[in-house]
């Protein structure tokens, strides 16, 4: 019965301690996404201001340029706009920013700021364009040195976490 | 006379509308589009669709009514998502074009803007907050310029013409049709080089640069262009044999008129006036007369159609 309890302990630290792993991952990769998503909204708005270039095709060129998941974003709201179904800008990125809260680990937070953008993308000259996208990377920036500071600890807490929540669930099962 | 194609409305206008307004237009009889010149979208005012002379707006039903309260009343969202269309969700990428309070859309049809204008220094920066759009059918009549052409190409060679009328009488119809008759030339009128300086993409109606209406093929548009600066860049490197431009009026017009004709260029050109004596009363005409710089003068008026010819005028040489 020995190789079962071990097999068993084994399996039981292996789980709590992925699990702990996944959320300081998780945790990690909303600083990747945050500076992803800042880096994305730069190229985009540089697309606006110099390039001039239609919202549909800067979007689309924004998704190539990003990282997943934040390309979802601009991809979602592009094809959204390709379509021409009498879509506004505005609706189009509620659209890709639903897909994107699925698939990455933005927080609610992160998204409330993104959807500010939504209501002004577009529909504006390029110096108010500028002026909206420069004040939301600002706020970005922001997010994302707190969510450095966060990862710095929670990492190394949700990696413990794991295992110790592991090992406290072995001995009372023993 | 002039006629608007049913497939010409549902591809290159409906679809730029909000859909409520592009359904209840769509369900319009097909015999109402030959008519149609303007489509006004006014906030929190009924639709108003210009045939002809006279203004009907599209009940909630869909039925054509002359009555325009009991028609579909324009809101926000409907101008909003137009706009959107028109600019394809990028105002910024028509910033040139909102100053100038218009938007060419494919097929060369213009869509005028009106709301709240931002006033820098003295000069328009942009219109915001937009309250009403105009959607003005661009038209091609081919051949309606052919019984100009006695006046303005005599023996087959051009002269300077001036078309006089007040506006809405198809200047801008008869102007592009003699683009494309001069240029592509008639038994006993040869081809010509042609510039259109066009300043308000009203002659060609180009899209990105490119004429959407059939403007002759050995003719240049000089698109948006201010007339004079327009005609002195033609001049200097597109050795035109004639010149187009709408609605002269300025002093600077009449130095750029001056030097085309002593480059050898004929210039056509329409200005606005009810008559022959009402226009040579104007300094500006009276300085194109010590110039003698136009040889024949054509009063239209839309008496019987538009475009129909009132009054011709040789001036001597």
């Amino acid at each position: 019965m020995l190789w079962l309890k071990t097999f068993g302990i084994v399996l039981v630290m292996t789980g709590f301690g992925s699990w702990g792993l996944n959320q300081a991952r998780r945790v990690r990769s909303r600083v990747d996404q945050l500076i992803s998503l800042r880096l994305a909204l730069n190229f985009l708005l540089k697309e606006i201001t110099y390039i001039h270039t239609p919202l549909p095709q800067a979007l689309k060129r924004t998704a190539q340029f990003s990282a997943y998941p934040v390309s979802i974003l601009f991809k979602e709201a592009a094809g959204w706009l390709e379509e021409k179904q009498g879509n506004t800008a505005s609706e189009a990125w509620q659209k890709g920013m639903q897909k994107l809260s699925f698939y990455s680990e933005l927080s609610k937070a992160d998204l409330e700021l993104l959807s500010t953008l939504g209501h002004q993308i577009g529909m504006s000259d390029a110096k108010e364009q500028e002026r909206v996208f420069l004040l939301v990377q600002e706020e970005l920036r922001i997010f994302e040195e707190e969510a450095v500071k966060a990862s710095e600890s929670g990492q190394k807490l949700w990696s413990y976490t794991g295992f110790v929540l592991g090992a406290v669930v072995v001995l009372l099962l023993i | 006379m002039y006629r608007v194609e049913w497939k010409n409305i549902s591809s290159e206008i409906a679809s730029y509308l909000a859909p409520p307004i592009k359904q209840l237009l769509l369900g319009l009889d097909e015999q109402y589009f030959s008519r149609l010149e303007e489509i006004r979208l006014r906030c929190q005012q009924p639709l108003l669709l210009k045939l002809g002379d006279r203004d009907f707006t599209i009940t909630s039903r869909g039925r054509l009514a002359a009555d325009l309260y009991s028609g579909y009343v324009v809101t926000r969202e409907d101008i909003q998502r137009t706009l959107a269309s028109i600019s394809d969700n990028s105002l910024y990428a028509f910033e040139e074009e909102i100053k100038r309070g218009y938007i060419t859309i494919p097929g060369g049809h213009r869509v005028g803007l009106a709301g709240q204008v931002v006033v820098h220094k003295g000069e328009i920066k942009t219109i915001k907050n937009f309250s009403s759009l105009c959607f003005r059918i661009a038209r091609e009549v081919p051949d309606c310029a052919l019984p100009l052409i006695p006046y303005i190409a005599p023996r087959g060679v051009p002269v300077s013409s001036l078309l006089i009328s007040p506006p809405r009488c198809g200047k801008t119809t008869l102007l592009r049709d003699l683009a494309r008759i001069l240029s592509n030339g008639r038994p006993n009128l040869p081809a010509q080089n042609v510039t259109v300086v066009d300043e308000r993409s009203e002659l060609g109606g180009c899209y990105l640069g490119i004429p959407q209406l059939d403007v002759g093929s050995r003719t240049d548009v000089l698109d948006g262009c201010p007339k004079a600066e327009g005609m002195m860049m033609a001049i200097r490197s597109l050795s035109p044999q004639v010149v187009i431009t709408d609605e002269i009026g300025r002093a600077e017009d009449v130095a750029a008129i001056s030097e085309c004709l002593n480059a050898g260029v004929v210039v056509i050109a329409s200005i606005h006036a009810r008559n022959v004596k009402e226009l040579e009363n104007r300094p500006l005409m009276q300085d194109l007369m010590k110039l003698k710089a136009f040889r024949s003068g054509i009063t239209l008026s839309r008496r019987i159609h538009p475009g129909n010819i009132e009054e011709t005028i040789r001036w001597q040489a």
